[in-house]
């Protein structure tokens, strides 16, 4: 008798939490409009989540586009309610824009109930290949000046070379104003610029068309990049390397997604243990294959542990920081 | 060449590919219809469906949808003043006009007969330009694509009304556009520009909320006013005729629509000026082709060749917009930045592989472009008095639903409150604006070509200093621009010698 109490015990959170999420609908925000890859992800996931929750609920994807997704993070941080049934993805740079106190920031990073991270972004440097430099030292020593196309600050296309053109001593002409990475890869391909920085998802299609080579990339590492030397390892001084770090410390966790801050711990538990699985479902890898993106799970506390990290910089670093690095996209 | 051109038919014309651009087709139909439900968030929705499928299969279903919605949003345009999609709101001018003469159906019928030469045009102007299109693609830099869109700013001279005053006022509404164009986050220092401290507007005007407001808002009001329906007091027996009329006007203006194409697949071709902007060039052109005086006052005020123009525009751009997508795996627009998701998920690599080695199966997108409006077309054409039947309804029942597709409409495009207010904004603007007699295409145009002006000028100032300024192709089109703004001028003197 009383191991069957013991059991019923055991089992009834499972069967209770099975109850609670079936025939509801849990809902993905996304940050940013229809068609990027904010976008894209959390619809792959959307498809392959429901298999993984216990009572299977429906997964739909809401997108509450705005102010590089702060508008989306607010919202779930202050308005939805803490039932575990709203998730929300939202641009990996969100933190900077806490670090530097943008107008309208109302969430805070650390305290959000994160789930994880879907995949990291590697950010890499790619240059034409007609070009004579094969590495980025021989591009760094030979003292040339390269032209480097750009969207705008506070994008990784902007910042990353920027920070190397001021630590790392390269002859970098940032040219911004480019509406997307694809418009910066035209003017590659018709000289107008001669490099670029960017996600290694969006460049890769033309390192293998061989239309760029990649030279350097920053901390988070994906497969296909993990032997290009990496920025931090060339700075100069501590300084520089700490707001190199900073810079690529949220790239790690590169598609954030969170929960409001009180949700339950058993909902929370629930939700990483979805998301850790659906992310390894064979239909789903066989899919993000397909589709040319690679999904690898972060894990809730390290995310936590990312922000808290990118939080706690003391300011003079913050200072120096928000002289190169604004938020954006 | 000729082989792949036909391989590229035989593809599509297999019963598979066939049966899934069907399904495309009446997917799109609707989509085109609602107003604010965009094309490209369709294609978001759509490309799930297509991981089971065979590439030719998928782009006949992708493509076959969307190449039907520039043409169905015709229909919301024309019918109701309210813009079907951002890229079919030149079309009201005076396709709402016409309606409001009764003349819905012909209006009606000169848009989809334009658009569907003009899809056909578009094809065939690709698939001549295939071998040079690389080339041509490349000759287009910042500096080209900035004076490009000075062209485009050109043609308000021929948008607004004739004298000093008209093109004071003309250049005046341009000059609000361009600066509502600078609204949101500024590419190049990160700054807000007139955000109000608001998060919404950190991004900038949302197109869609802003023509909504600025076409169909002094719409609503005017038919709310005059009581009555949209084509007013005119018998009922008048309306329904005349979408053979429109068929027929298409070929009495002929070589309007066929320039008004070409200028569709260029503008179309090159990437990263936007849908938007090929139907404005159309109709600025459309409003040179008036003769005299007397002419020019009937654009606006429901000349048909305002509703040629645009409408062959529109659908030819849509095979134009594929090239840079496919030769250079550089999207031209949301909606081919979407498609080319599609091209990874069927394994197809776009570049230059796809004008030699797959050139068969990029045929086979062009010839879906032109089947997919063969048919709607002709599906059309089987409502269409009907649907034009719709503007005898009487106002007082056509006002809410209309509403409600408005607000709608304009919400889908952030799903924020903002959306609304914008729209009701720019609805009081507009209002203003007719009531004073100033001309809102100008405005429109001004909007539209803001940002890629700014940004390529200050591109191509940051990447070549002055030297810019001595390209060839710059100096072409400066003097283009030139021969856009004198042309309603020289117009003018002759008409008064005459």
């Amino acid at each position: 008798m009383k191991f069957l109490v013991l059991l019923l015990a055991a089992l009834a959170p499972a069967t209770v939490l099975a109850q609670y999420y079936a025939g509801k609908t849990v809902t993905i925000i996304v940050g940013y409009k229809t068609g990027g890859g904010y976008d894209a992800t959390a619809r792959v996931l959307a498809r392959h989540l429901p298999k993984h929750i216990p009572g299977k609920p429906t997964v739909i994807v809401q997108n509450m586009p705005g102010a590089n997704s702060i508008i989306a993070a607010n919202h779930v941080y202050a308005v939805a309610r803490p039932d575990g049934l709203t998730i929300a993805t939202f641009n990996r740079n969100l933190p900077i824009a806490q670090l530097i106190k943008v107008d309208g920031v109302k969430y805070d990073m650390t305290k959000f109930a994160w789930i994880g991270s879907a995949a990291s972004e590697c950010t890499v440097l790619a240059i034409r290949t007609d070009l004579p430099y094969n590495t980025f030292e021989e591009l760094r020593k030979s003292k040339q000046q390269i032209v480097i196309g750009a969207t705008g600050p506070g994008a990784n296309t902007y910042d990353f070379p920027l920070l190397l053109k001021e630590f790392l001593g390269v002859n970098l002409k940032i040219v911004s104003g480019y509406q997307s990475s694809a418009d910066i890869m035209l003017a590659i391909e018709r000289k107008e610029v001669d490099g670029r920085a960017g996600s290694f998802t969006s460049v890769r299609p033309f390192i293998d068309r061989k239309l760029v080579k990649p030279l350097l990339r920053a901390r988070a590492t994906e497969p296909g990049v993990e032997n290009l030397p990496i920025d931090e390892d060339l700075a100069p001084t501590p300084r520089a390397k700490a707001i190199m770090a900073l810079r690529s410390a949220p790239e790690v966790v590169g598609r954030p997604y969170v929960m409001h801050p009180d949700t339950s711990p058993e909902h929370l538990r629930i939700m990483r243990q979805a998301f850790a699985a659906a992310i390894k479902d064979a239909e789903l890898v066989a899919e993000s294959k397909k589709a040319k993106m690679d999904l690898e799970f972060v894990d809730g506390d390290f995310a936590v542990k990312v922000m808290k990290e990118v939080l706690s910089q003391p300011k003079d670093v913050v200072d120096e920081f928000s002289k190169y690095v604004k938020f954006g996209e | 060449m000729i082989e792949a051109l036909f391989e590229g038919l035989l593809l599509v014309l297999q019963w598979k590919p066939l049966v899934f651009m069907l399904a495309g087709i009446a997917l799109g139909f609707w989509v085109g219809l609602l107003p604010g439900l965009g094309g490209a968030t369709t294609l978001a929705l759509m490309l799930p469906f297509v991981y089971a499928m065979q590439p030719v299969e998928a782009f006949a279903f992708l493509l076959g949808m969307h190449a039907v919605v520039a043409t169905t949003g015709d229909i919301t345009s024309v019918l109701f003043g309210v813009p079907g999609e951002a890229t079919s709101a030149a079309v009201i001018l005076d396709g709402h006009a016409m309606a409001k003469k009764g003349e819905a159906g012909r209006a009606l019928g000169a848009a989809l007969a334009s658009s569907l030469v003009g899809a056909i045009v578009g094809a065939f102007a690709l698939a001549v330009a295939i071998p040079m299109v690389r080339p041509l693609v490349l000759t287009f830099g910042s500096p080209e694509l900035f004076m490009l869109a000075i062209v485009g700013i050109a043609f308000i001279a021929s948008l607004s009304a004739p004298g000093p005053r008209g093109m004071m006022r003309g250049f005046l509404a341009g000059g609000f556009g361009l600066l509502c164009a600078t609204v949101g986050q500024d590419p190049q220092a990160g700054i807000a520009r007139y955000t109000f401290d608001t998060l919404y507007l950190w991004g900038g005007l949302d197109l869609v909320p802003v023509l909504v407001g600025v076409f169909a808002i002094p719409e609503i009001i005017d038919l709310a006013v005059r009581r009555g329906s949209i084509a007013g007091a005119l018998p009922d027996g008048r309306i329904s005729k005349g979408a053979l009329e429109g068929v027929k006007d298409t070929f009495r203006h002929f070589w309007l629509t066929i320039r008004c194409s070409l200028i569709g697949t260029f503008i179309g071709i090159m990437p990263g000026m936007g849908g938007s902007v090929a139907q404005w060039m159309a109709y600025g052109h459309a409003a040179q082709s008036a003769r005299n005086a007397e002419e020019r006052k009937g654009f606006g005020a429901g000349d048909v060749r305002g509703v040629l123009g645009p409408g062959a525009a529109n659908n030819s751009k849509e095979g134009g917009s594929l090239i840079p997508t496919i030769a250079f795996g550089v999207p031209g627009s949301t909606a081919m930045a979407i498609l080319l998701g599609g091209f990874f998920l069927l394994g197809l690599v776009p570049g230059p592989d796809m004008l030699t080695k797959h050139l068969p199966v990029t045929f086979s997108m062009v010839w879906t472009i032109v089947i997919a409006n063969i048919v709607t077309v002709l599906v059309c054409f089987l409502f269409l008095n009907q649907l034009a039947r719709l503007t005898a309804v009487r106002g007082a029942v056509l006002i809410p639903a209309i509403l409600v597709l408005v607000f709608i409409g304009s919400y889908t495009s952030n799903n924020h409150y903002g959306d609304i207010l914008i729209t009701l904004v720019f609805g009081a603007i507009g209002f203003l604006m007719v009531m004073g007699g100033w001309p809102r295409a100008p405005f429109v145009l001004g909007m539209v070509l803001g940002k890629i002006a700014e940004n390529y000028l200050y591109i191509s100032v940051a990447r070549y200093e002055a030297a810019w300024l001595t390209r060839p192709v710059v100096l072409v089109l400066a003097a283009i621009a030139v021969a856009v703004i004198l042309y309603p001028l020289l117009q003018r003197r002759k008409a008064v010698h005459a």
